[in-house]
């Protein structure tokens, strides 16, 4: 399954609505789009409304974002997070490292 | 076991995954566990995709079936590329604050946190990883 990216951007709040998968093959997509807009984002909100699978390959891109952010004082939030992408944050840990609603 | 001859590349992926998944459901698979098994394909299909043969790329068989009781669903993969047993990988601290947590390592904890059994052996030249998980099991 593919994986459509909508972005918006206000001010230096950067808004990406993900529609499919994220996984080895899409991942590279979402690495990029994050990579170009992370400089001028101080708020990166992801809506997962659309996408209820992420695997490792996705949770890496994340991570990575997150901690780019976090060191510079920005923040990270996942909204519309499904069943299945809650469980692989639970099992992770990271459900309490990323700002989840 | 039905089984799935392919070559390692990630363009591959869903030609596997859609394989996994019609075996998975035609054995009455929960929908839990095509989804954990779907993230262990990506994983570790993957792995070998970008691993195994270094550069290139080489011949991967995937098998699905069922063994015991009650009933497991199992997944065996196959690559003849460098001997590597992901159980080996170091298992991440989950516990650590966010900054000292290396970003690898996730996958493989996953997967093994996901699944009931977690196999690897090193035969005639192949790397064997099998993966068994309870067809009716939920989290």
């Amino acid at each position: 399954m593919d994986l459509e990216l909508t972005a918006k951007r206000d001010g230096k709040e950067f808004t990406i609505s993900l529609k499919g998968e994220v996984n080895t093959l899409t991942g590279p997509k979402l690495k990029e789009l994050i990579e170009a807009e992370l400089p001028d984002t101080d708020i990166l909100v992801l809506d997962f409304e659309g996408c209820d699978f992420v695997s490792s390959a996705g949770l890496r891109i994340l991570v990575n974002a997150f901690k780019v952010l976090k060191k510079r004082g920005g923040q990270m939030k996942l909204i519309n997070i499904g069943n299945n992408f809650r469980e692989v944050l639970n099992i992770t840990g990271l459900d309490t490292v990323f700002g989840i609603t | 076991m039905k089984e799935i001859h392919i070559d390692s590349k990630v363009e591959s992926i869903p030609e596997v995954m859609n394989f996994v998944r019609a075996e998975l459901e035609a054995l009455g698979c929960s929908g839990q566990v095509k989804a954990q098994f779907k993230m262990a394909v990506d994983e570790l299909f993957g792995n070998i995709c970008l691993y195994a043969y270094g550069e290139g790329t080489g011949p991967v068989s995937v098998s699905v079936g069922m063994e015991g009781d009650p009933p497991s669903a199992v997944i065996v993969f196959c690559d003849s590329g460098s001997p590597y047993n992901p159980l080996e990988a170091d298992i991440p601290d989950i516990e650590l604050d966010i900054e000292d947590r290396p970003v690898g390592g996730l996958g493989i904890f996953l997967i093994r946190e996901m699944m009931d059994s977690m196999s690897y052996e090193y035969k005639d030249g192949c790397n064997v990883l099998k993966l068994t998980k309870d067809i009716n099991h939920q989290l």
